[in-house]
């Protein structure tokens, strides 16, 4: 079952290698040095550098704000910067188009992937400052040091990796996003992709245009592993911590807050509830409901398939670990980093080559999501699992149970709470998926997502909007509650520490899992 | 020995990782009913042992044999799950989803639920839970956890208990309180066991026999006292506790040191070179104005001190009776009780 997963999730990439291999080195030059190729490489670069500039300065400033300085109502601003999270980024492209169509665009596509991506920075960096020991920023004022120099000479060096390892992060979610730049009709790599691929069914050129946009990703993805290979874990002790006093930069600062707040999250749910009661007749609420049930079922169908892959290939990685596995875990996290649209078209045109029967049905939509979400499914899943206490397995075997027996009788139930939250979450990331979806599925079979999105770009909001509310309901607000679950380690750890070995093992990843979680995986 | 009530036997076993030997020839036997401790220094091969004869690894060399059948050779080896031994690691590893009574029922799914429950109910008993049957690990302290494990070890019957520094994780006190315990419910349950230590006090209090594991291979086995009193050499003598080394040569039988003619324990061929090694509670000192030796430093714990003398032979630590220890600065005369180790060197 975890090869059969692997072997899934390695598909997408091995194809489009194949796949570019088979049109020739003239032809593929041609497409790749054409203009047309290099104007869709500075506006996805342009795109992804102003997104990711942009919410490295929101979501550290909104970290740094609640955290560490006098703010009144901390707290609740930290919720509001968390809660973008529970739009899809199309769902943001939606609102926003539908509060002012003339927001479009570059410009419609920055704001809509700033305000989705701020939130993972504000997450990276508010753990990256609470892990920070404020102490040392006391002993530097105790020796002379103005506030400002305490924040450029410590307390920056402490949350630099974090704030960098968020923002390469972004720049992957910015450059993979399929959903916003195409409700946005912003020509980046993936809706050009898209397009080729609908206009003419043009492989090749799909395919060549695919291979740039994974060279691309892969160099981010290199420089992300070396940036977060060098950050620095402290213990897990409470520490206190120091407050800045903002004096005269307290209204200024409150007053960027409810201002981001406002147009993350105020505006878009007022333009989905306004188009709600202007537009209620132009929803059919037999296909509101039909594509509720859809939605729930690939949802449904999607997570239990994907999490018991996941599940084995966790049960393996982090209990039975080698060298080799763990090479091919990292293969996973590879594909991981590949734009859903690459993936979906990988697997039409794989499909249309091998077993053309396949084409359009249910069971290849499954099969893109374990190539989509194995990774997510893989990062959260380890984390309960790696939870159960050291030697339990040790123990169970002399005690008369066989390997596999000891899995189903101790390991399983031992972290079954961890694992019903995590296949929650992966079930939840499945259904805020776009493209394979609007790809693959079966000709007349529709979701939640893939009609906002045929609604969007006709531009009949009035028709689109329940649609966008029942996906931030059913998918973006317990993804964001489940999300929060997964996160906060609870009574295991008070059980027995596990030994030092297993938390090496571990600790790698976690910094890996959260950010991943916070992703819910593939962008829209 | 009758080689009959040996429950389990080690013959020249070996055991490397790539290039690492650790075990490079380990022999012994447990008698039956009998709890021996491995004594080791950390890393030296004591839970390689451990897993070796629970089945967790396989041997390079030699055999293992576990009442009277062969489990381990250097190309057989029988699955953990088929040699009916009991385990309980250093962190106790409670399954933390099942309650203490299930975790103690785990090995018993052979047995139908009355059987099973009878059982549960009496190891609970043994281990003094009865009352606490129904928690859950979380619920439980680090000692009664423990406890936990070795009933859930014992629930099977094995043919043998392996204990992995059992007490290690708990403090002190605690520490010594549970190995009261523990070596009443083995011997309450006539377990034969094994248990690995780095602990010197605790290998020589709680054991029947105990065996030094040093350089991959036992340097010595024998009973507790036989193993602190007759050290086999210089370096064990100062590894299971603290020794006074002072080099001496046979004259007329007797060890003639600094410190006097000492009585060796064996009589040894005249005009041999050694050292002998001499327990700090072997030592006396007396208090004499004339005496040769001056009491330089002094710990004092109550109960007795470690007075630390400068004599003609070096500075030498002695035990002394808490209230009459002499003060810094006495002049003493310094005593040896007893027979000595006599350790030749080559």
């Amino acid at each position: 079952m975890a090869g059969f997963g692997i072997f899934i999730t390695l598909l997408p990439l091995l194809y489009v290698l194949l796949r570019t291999s088979q049109i020739g080195y003239a032809h593929l030059a041609d497409i790749i040095f054409s203009a047309r190729t290099l104007e869709l490489v500075a506006n996805s670069l342009a795109l992804t550098i102003a997104v990711s500039i942009t919410s490295m300065i929101l979501g550290t400033a909104q970290a740094w704000l609640c955290n560490r300085t006098d703010l009144p109502n901390k707290r609740l601003f930290q919720v509001g910067a968390v809660l973008p999270l529970a739009f899809p980024s199309y769902v943001l492209a939606f609102s926003w188009l539908a509060f002012n169509p003339s927001i479009n665009g570059f410009f419609g596509a920055w704001l809509v992937l700033s305000i989705s991506t701020a939130p993972f920075v504000f997450l990276a960096v508010t753990a990256a400052l609470s892990r920070h020991n404020s102490s040392s920023e006391e002993v530097a004022r105790t020796l002379g040091k103005t506030q400002l120099e305490v924040a450029r000479g410590i307390t920056w060096p402490a949350i630099r990796p974090a704030v960098l390892g968020a923002s390469l992060l972004v720049s992957l979610y910015t450059l993979s996003d399929f959903g916003a730049v195409s409700l946005m009709r912003y020509d980046a790599f993936t809706r050009a992709i898209y397009n080729a691929y609908r206009a003419s069914f043009d492989r090749n050129t799909a395919a060549a245009l695919a291979l740039v946009l994974i060279l691309i990703t892969l160099v981010l993805v290199g420089i992300q592993r070396r940036i977060s290979q060098t950050e620095v874990t402290k213990s897990s002790e409470q520490y206190r911590h120091m407050v800045t006093r903002l004096g005269m930069w307290r209204k200024p600062a409150q007053l960027l807050l409810v201002v981001w707040f406002s147009i993350g999250v105020v505006i878009p749910i007022s333009s989905i509830s306004y188009w709600i009661f202007v537009g209620q007749s132009s929803a059919n609420s037999g296909q509101v409901l039909r594509a509720l049930l859809n939605t729930l079922s690939y949802g449904l169908v999607g997570g239990i398939v994907v999490s018991l892959i996941g599940l084995a290939i966790a049960i393996i990685v982090v209990r039975y670990v080698s060298r080799y596995i763990v090479q091919v875990e990292q293969s996973v996290y590879l594909t991981h980093a590949l734009p859903g649209v690459v993936i979906a078209l990988a697997f039409v045109f794989l499909v249309n080559q091998s077993v053309p029967a396949l084409y359009q049905t249910s069971f290849l939509v499954i099969i893109a999501y374990i190539a989509l979400f194995l990774p997510n499914a893989l990062a959260v899943l380890k984390v309960p699992i790696s939870q159960v206490p050291t030697g339990v397995e040790e123990v169970s075997r002399t005690l008369g149970s066989s390997p596999m027996q000891t899995i189903w009788r101790v390991i399983v139930p031992a972290a079954r709470p961890g694992i019903l939250s995590a296949g929650a979450f992966v079930a939840l990331t499945v259904i805020k998926e776009l493209p394979a979806t609007l790809i693959l599925r079966p000709t007349g079979i529709e979701t939640l997502a893939t009609r906002l999105w045929s609604a969007t770009s006709v531009g009949s909001f009035g028709a689109g909007a329940p649609y966008a509310l029942l996906l931030i309901i059913v998918a973006g607000i317990p993804a964001l509650l489940v999300n929060r679950e997964i996160k906060s380690p609870r009574n295991q750890s008070s059980l027995e520490p596990a030994s030092n070995e297993t938390l090496n093992q571990v600790k790698p990843h976690i910094g890996q899992t959260l950010s991943r979680a916070q992703a819910g995986g593939t962008s829209d | 020995m009758e080689p009959v009530t040996e429950k389990l036997i080690l013959s020249n076993v070996k055991k490397s990782f790539g290039q690492t030997s650790v075990l490079t020839n380990v022999s012994f036997g447990v008698t039956d009913g009998s709890l021996l401790t491995i004594l080791g220094a950390s890393g030296g091969g004591k839970t390689t042992l451990l897993r070796l004869i629970a089945g967790f690894e396989t041997l390079d060399a030699g055999s293992i044999v576990m009442n009277g059948r062969e489990v381990s050779s250097s190309n057989m080896s029988v699955p953990p799950e088929k040699r009916n031994v009991g385990f309980v690691p250093q962190e106790a590893a409670l399954f933390p989803h099942l309650s203490a009574k299930k975790n103690i029922g785990y090995g018993l799914s052979h047995l139908n639920s009355k059987a099973r429950n009878d059982r549960i109910a009496e190891l609970l008993d043994l281990i003094g839970m009865s009352e606490l049957g129904d928690s859950m690990p979380d619920k439980l302290s680090g000692g009664q956890r423990q406890r936990v494990a070795i009933a859930r070890a014992l629930a099977p019957n094995p043919d043998i208990l392996l204990l992995d520094e059992p007490f290690a994780a708990l403090d002190a006190q605690l520490r010594s309180r549970l190995r009261d315990d523990v070596r009443a419910i083995l011997s309450k349950a006539k377990a034969t066991a094994i248990l690995v230590t780095h602990d010197q006090e605790e290998a020589l209090s709680i054991a029947d026999q105990v065996a030094i594991l040093r350089d991959g291979t036992v340097a010595q086995i024998g009973s507790p006292r036989s193993i602190y009193s007759q050290p086999i050499d210089v370096e064990l003598a100062k590894f299971l506790g603290d020794a006074v080394v002072v080099s001496g040569v046979i004259q007329n039988g007797k060890v003639s040191t600094q410190l006097g003619d000492l009585i060796p324990i064996v009589s040894h061929a005249e005009g041999l070179v050694g050292q002998v090694a001499i327990r700090p509670e072997n030592l006396y000192l007396q208090p004499d104005p004339k005496g040769l030796a001056t009491v330089t430093a002094r710990q004092y714990f109550g109960h007795d001190a470690l007075v630390e003398v400068k004599t003609a032979a070096g500075i030498v630590k002695a035990r002394t009776s808490g209230p009459i220890s002499p003060e810094i600065g006495m002049r003493v005369t310094v005593w040896v009780r007893g027979s000595v180790n006599f350790y030749a060197t080559d």
